[in-house]
C-alpha cells in the first residue's frame, strides 16, 4: 500500500498539469476543468490497481474527467463551489492563455479537440491516441490536421508561432 | 513531429501557465471521505434492517449532542438518510457549520436556517437551488466566512455572524455533491436556480412567492 501511495503521489504531481491542460483545451472552462480532473484523480487512485496497468494513465485521467456526464458538466459548469467563495464564473482561462487561442479552439468539433489535446499535452502518438478514444489511427490523423489547419487559419497573425515566444516572454 | 509543429507548440506554449495546485493529499482525503462515506451508507441501510431500534433511539433522546443537527427524516421503508448538518460554537465567537454532502445526506433547510438564527446568522437556506442577486453584485463573503474541507469531504465553514454587514444574509445552496454560499443583501431581488446565468425561479423580496 505504501509503494502504491507513492507511485500515485508521482504520478499524480508529474502529470497533474498536463491533464489539467488536456481537459481545460477540452473543455474551455478552467475551473470546471480542474474541478473534473481532481474527481477523475480521485477515481483514478481508488481504482490505481488498474489504472497504473493502463497504456496511458495520464489520458485515463483525461478521458475520465471528460467522460463524467454532460449533466455534471452542465451543473459544475454553472454553479461555483463553496470553497471558492461563490467567485465569479470566469469568462476567460486566465493564467497567460491566449482569448484569441481559446476562441479558436472552441470553434472545433468536440473530437477534434480532444485528439488535439491528447496529442499536445499528453504527447500521445498516433496509435495510442486512436486507442485511447476507440477511434481508427487514420481518423485521428484526419482530426489533427483538419484542427491544426483551422487554428492556423482562425488565429491572428501576431500570435503565430514566430512571434509566439514574444508574446509568452 | 511535423508539418504540425508550429501551432501545435503554439498550443502547448499558451497553456504553459495553467497549474493545478491540489495537492496529492486532496486527493487521498477525497479518495477517504468517499470510502468512509460508502462504507457509512453501508452502515445506515443496515441500520435499516435491524428496524425500529434505530428509530427509537434517534426520537427518544440518547445523549444529549453538543451540536444542533439537522433534522432526520421521519422512519420509512426508504433509504436512511443521515444527517447533512452540524452547527456548534466555537472556536471563540465564532460559529462552525459543518455541511455534509452525498446522496445519502438530506438536508432540512428549514431547520438549518433556524438554527444559524439562533447563532445570530440570517440565512436562505435552499436544496437543490441557489439564491444571488437579480441583478448587481453580491457582497464579500471575505471576513464573514471561512470555509475548509474536512478529511472526510465535508466542509466545514467558521463563520461569525457579529462580522456580517447589517442588512445582509447568508443564501446557502446545497446540492447532493456541493455547496455554494453567499452574502446577499435583505430586499435585494433574488434568481434562484441550478445556475448562475439561467435562474430558473424568481424569488421577490416581498414574500415567498416563486414564479417561473
Amino acid at each position: 500500500m505504501g509503494h502504491e501511495h507513492d507511485e500515485f503521489a508521482d504520478f499524480y504531481r508529474a502529470s497533474r498539469d498536463s491533464c489539467l491542460r488536456a481537459v481545460t483545451a477540452v473543455a474551455g472552462d478552467r475551473e470546471l476543468a480542474e474541478e473534473q480532473v481532481a474527481e477523475a484523480f480521485t477515481r483514478a487512485w481508488m481504482s490505481w490497481g488498474k489504472v497504473r496497468r493502463h497504456a496511458a494513465p495520464q489520458a485515463w485521467v483525461v478521458r475520465t474527467a471528460l467522460n463524467l456526464g454532460v449533466s455534471w458538466w452542465r451543473r459544475r459548469h454553472r454553479e461555483v463551489p463553496l470553497a471558492d467563495h461563490d467567485a465569479a464564473a470566469a469568462t476567460g482561462l486566465g493564467d497567460g492563455v491566449d482569448p484569441a487561442l481559446i476562441a479558436a479552439l472552441r470553434r472545433l468539433p468536440a473530437r477534434q479537440r480532444e485528439v488535439l489535446a491528447l496529442r499536445i499535452f499528453l504527447d500521445l502518438d498516433t496509435e495510442t491516441t486512436a486507442k485511447v478514444i476507440g477511434i481508427a489511427p487514420g481518423t485521428v490523423t484526419a482530426h489533427l490536421s483538419r484542427a491544426v489547419s483551422a487554428l492556423r487559419r482562425d488565429l491572428p497573425r501576431a500570435n503565430t508561432v514566430s512571434n509566439a515566444t514574444e508574446v509568452i516572454r | 513531429m511535423n508539418e504540425h509543429d508550429d501551432v501545435m507548440y503554439q498550443v502547448r506554449e499558451s497553456f504553459s501557465g495553467l497549474r493545478m495546485d491540489m495537492p496529492v493529499e486532496k486527493v487521498f482525503a477525497n479518495s477517504r471521505g468517499r470510502r468512509r462515506r460508502r462504507l457509512s451508507g453501508l452502515t445506515a441501510a443496515a441500520c435499516a434492517t435491524v428496524g425500529a431500534t434505530a428509530a427509537i433511539t434517534l426520537t427518544s433522546g440518547g445523549p444529549v449532542a453538543p451540536a444542533i443537527s439537522g433534522n432526520l427524516p421521519p422512519p420509512s421503508s426508504g433509504p436512511v438518510k443521515l444527517t447533512a448538518f452540524s452547527v456548534t460554537n466555537g472556536p471563540g465567537d465564532s460559529t462552525t457549520l459543518i455541511l455534509r454532502k452525498g446522496q445519502q445526506y438530506q438536508l432540512d433547510p428549514s431547520a438549518l436556517r433556524q438554527a444559524l438564527k439562533r447563532h445570530g446568522i440570517p440565512a436562505l437556506v435552499t436544496v437543490g437551488t441557489f439564491c444571488r442577486p437579480a441583478r448587481g453584485a453580491s457582497v464579500s463573503l471575505g471576513p464573514v466566512i471561512h470555509p475548509k474541507t474536512l478529511a472526510d469531504g465535508s466542509d466545514a465553514v467558521v463563520m461569525n455572524g457579529s462580522t456580517m454587514p447589517s442588512g445582509t444574509r447568508l443564501s446557502i445552496g446545497y446540492f447532493p455533491n456541493y455547496v455554494r454560499m453567499l452574502l446577499i443583501k435583505d430586499g435585494t431581488r433574488l434568481s434562484c436556480g441550478s445556475t448562475a446565468h439561467q435562474p430558473a425561479v424568481h424569488i421577490t423580496p416581498s414574500g415567498p412567492k416563486i414564479r417561473r
